[in-house]
């Protein structure tokens, strides 16, 4: 093994861990202020398919990734205000962006492209890289970075962090619980708005109607294994996307092949994903008031 | 004036006055509206009369930050803190950077003597430390008004002397200061003035200087105790249930009961008075099997069932009425015919022997306990959720009865009643003891076990500060023993007075 394998290792691993990175930065911020989404999986299909459409009708790289983050936007907001102030049942809207997701792409890829299941666009439409290197995948470890100053190390953080641990108590010193909750859903809405960007125009110039595979899940068990620390957060996506990158080049071996079928290979990244996270149960600490809806007394 | 949605009068009419750099007592029993009050000034309920005033000017809170703002600031019986964050984090929660200072947050604390580790997480820390905590949340806001909740509750006596010398200090210091309990020995210690609060009106306002904790006592229970229930003579007979040296934990760990020993017999209701929160509920949980027991014994029947778990002791003849009947009685989402048998779905007289109910059985089961029990109910299929709550309260007595216990726990039986239902339980009680059952009535409504009970105890902080037979028991002198005055103590008094 050489250098060069080992840079591309590297990659691989990046590309492969930026869209759970991003979800998880997300989903961690939401979390923290109480608002669990597990439409992550939905919103990063949705956007990924609003990335590719916005791209080949403007021929804009750019207006791609626009049009996911403001995909990602909408539907964290909308979240946000239905578990915050609404105070719906956030397994419920989570869930139903899920099913909107699966029927809407599978759908809207046929009725756009006018073809089944898979669309690819020209490699000159994917976001351009710097040194081989997708900036997307760079700014998600800088994301990472901030959001943990922000949640740790400012005022704001410790009102969102309030929010998740006691509400209640967050109310009575005046911050806005309803309000920071729908924003910080908002960001999780939008970040995973980009990691839907990012699988589509940029890591796969394509779209396919299951381009998300799981990743807004994992991007889930990832908020688990970090902590909700968007530091560990790094660590945790890297692990997950280094196991995606080990079952696709197990794939690659020939003879291995033709003795095992290949969807079992397929399989390596989730069951990475369930022995990790079963390791994990009791150990970390979830915000206490995390999906519960507050409302005052 | 405050009223709940779902009707009940908190307070009427009340008209509370706090003057600057005074300790303001707030006396009252459970349900007296203490709290209710207090939680108005601080602007966490909305009152659905009356209006508020603050320095002479008329005021509207929306919320708790909104009191805060004009300086009033209320300590909650369980501190508010964000159990992960640091003491001086929670301290800054909420205020913008320019105003956070630990400069300045040490110098508060070095005025006021509240002195905490700033960089300790709230949740490792005692009660009172937590309690100091939210104080100097509030003081370095600004706040010129403390409400605090009952604040001695979960303290314990060096805790509750060191909090009583920071509330001096602090009102030298021109803050005032209002202090909830029902404790009548710490209010006329600490404070300058008294409210005393009695179902949602006020009953008095005196001086401490001037008062004593007869009239105190007086004031806070009240007197308008009626005898409707006949009672024939009480003919006890063997010992159902004897209770000897009992330990009890609460629910963070604390010692809520403190060696309590008791006897129940054959035909005798046994009533076990107190404020609510002082081990009533550990006592009652402790003795149905759904507590665990630390020291001590629990005999039934003669046999030693210590920590035996509830069905066990169902099995022996044992029947709880549990002082939330939505939550431990019923389970409300199941219908009326599905609760009628809880507890009793195992018995082969409502199972056949493929474990498949036998429907018709339990229907007639079921109509027969509403019958019997006068329950008002539309369809039996409907959900016991349908049921008003005295019916509910119906039901779940016509269930436990339909066991034909030899012992009867009760604990507030009527609480939340209407009177007709609760003349009714009251009625039924007493109709059992002279069937010969055993009964432990544990209520928090002196009103009833004045009107119930042959003999009394009175708990206090998980002891008993004595128990009396009905024929000597007045409301005075338990009003005396329910605020931590032993029998002997509250003996004396009254023979002072007499003399």
């Amino acid at each position: 093994m050489n250098w060069s394998m080992i840079w591309q290792l590297f990659v691989q691993t990046l590309d492969a861990s930026t869209p759970l990175l991003l979800a998880a930065t997300g989903e961690i911020i939401g979390e923290s202020a109480g608002i669990a989404n597990i439409g992550l999986e939905g919103i990063m299909l949705i956007s990924a398919f609003t990335a590719v459409y916005a791209d080949s009708a403007f021929a804009s790289p750019l207006l791609g990734v626009l049009a996911g983050l403001a995909t990602g936007l909408l539907l964290g907001v909308v979240h946000g205000y239905i578990s915050a102030y609404m105070k719906g049942n956030q397994i419920i809207t989570g869930t139903g962006v899920n099913l909107f997701a699966a029927g809407f792409v599978a759908y809207s890829i046929i009725a756009f492209f006018h073809v089944a299941g898979y669309y690819t666009i020209d490699l000159s439409l994917t976001v351009p890289k710097i040194y081989g290197v997708s900036p997307i995948a760079i700014s998600s470890l800088v994301i990472a970075v901030l959001a943990y100053y922000l949640l740790f190390k400012t005022q704001i953080g410790l009102a969102i962090r309030a929010c998740g641990e006691n509400p209640e108590a967050a109310d009575s010193v005046g911050v806005r619980v309803e309000l920071v909750q729908t924003l910080t859903s908002s960001i999780a809405g939008l970040l995973t708005g980009l990691a839907g960007a990012f699988l589509s125009i940029d890591w796969n110039a394509s779209i396919t109607k299951q381009m998300s595979a799981g990743r807004g899940f994992i991007a889930l068990a990832t908020v688990n294994f970090a902590n909700w620390n968007p530091l560990l957060g790094i660590a945790g996506s890297f692990l997950f996307g280094f196991f995606w990158v080990l079952g696709e080049w197990i794939k690659s071996i020939g003879w291995l092949k033709q003795l095992i079928p290949v969807d079992l290979f397929n399989t390596i990244p989730y069951l990475a994903t369930l022995v990790v996270v079963a390791g994990l149960i009791g150990r970390s600490r979830p915000p206490k008031y995390v999906g519960v809806p507050y409302k005052r007394e | 004036m405050k009223v709940y949605p779902d009707g009940t009068v908190a307070l009427r009419g009340v008209d509370f006055h706090l003057r600057k750099g005074e300790i303001h007592g707030l006396l009252g029993e459970n349900g007296a509206g203490k709290t209710t009050l207090m939680k108005i000034l601080a602007g966490v309920l909305k009152p659905t009369r009356g209006v508020i005033e603050v320095n002479g000017r008329r005021v509207v809170f929306t919320s708790p930050s909104d009191a805060l703002k004009l300086g009033i600031g209320m300590v909650a019986q369980y501190p508010a803190l964000v159990p992960v964050f640091t003491a001086s984090e929670n301290i800054f929660l909420g205020l913008s950077r320019r105003m956070v200072s630990r400069e300045r947050l040490v110098k508060l604390m070095n005025e006021t003597g509240l002195k905490v580790e700033l960089d300790a997480v709230a949740e490792s820390l005692p009660m009172g430390v937590r309690q100091k905590i939210e104080v100097l949340k509030m003081l370095y806001r600004g706040v010129r008004v403390l409400i605090l909740d009952e604040p001695t509750t979960n303290l314990t006596p060096v805790e509750t002397e060191e909090l009583f010398a920071t509330l001096k200090k602090l009102r030298d210091q021109g803050v005032s200061i209002v202090f909830i309990s029902h404790k009548l020995k710490e209010v006329l210690s600490i404070t300058d003035r008294i409210t005393v609060l009695r179902r949602g009106v006020v009953a008095g306002v005196v001086e401490t200087s001037r008062t004593n904790p007869e009239e105190l006592a007086k004031l806070m229970v009240g007197r308008e105790v009626l005898f409707e229930i006949k009672k024939k003579p009480v003919k006890p007979g063997g010992e159902v249930l004897a209770v000897e040296d009992l330990w009890v934990r609460g629910d963070s760990g604390e010692w809520a009961v403190r060696g309590v020993s008791l006897a129940v017999r054959k035909g005798e209701i046994f009533g076990v008075a107190g404020v609510e929160g002082n081990g009533q509920k550990e006592l009652v949980e402790a003795v149905t099997g759904l507590r665990r027991v630390e020291k001590g014994r629990v005999v039934f029947l003669g046999r030693d069932v210590t920590n035996r778990g509830p069905q066990e002791l169902y099995k022996l003849g044992l029947s709880h009425i549990p002082e939330d009947r939505v939550a431990m009685g019923l389970i409300v989402n199941m219908s009326i015919i599905e609760n009628a048998i809880l507890g009793l779905h195992w018995s082969r007289e409502f199972v056949n022997s493929f474990g498949v109910f036998k429907n018709k059985r339990i229907v007639e089961h079921a109509l027969k306990l509403v019958k019997e029990y006068e329950i008002v109910a539309g369809n039996l299929n409907s959900p016991a959720r349908s049921l008003s709550g005295g019916n509910q309260q119906r039901l779940v007595l016509a269930r436990e009865l339909s066991k034909n216990p030899s012992l009867i726990v009760a604990a507030n039986p009527t609480r939340g009643l209407d009177v007709a239902s609760t003349e009714y339980i009251r009625r039924k009680l007493v109709d059992l003891r002279d069937q010969g059952k055993a009964i432990l009535l544990v209520s928090a409504d002196l009103d009833e076990i004045l009107e119930l009970s042959d003999r009394i105890a009175v708990m206090y902080e998980g002891r008993f500060m004595g128990v009396l037979d009905s024929k000597e028991a007045d409301v005075r002198l338990i009003g005396l023993m329910m605020g931590g005055y032993t029998l002997e103590q509250a003996r004396g008094m009254r023979g002072v007075e007499n003399a």
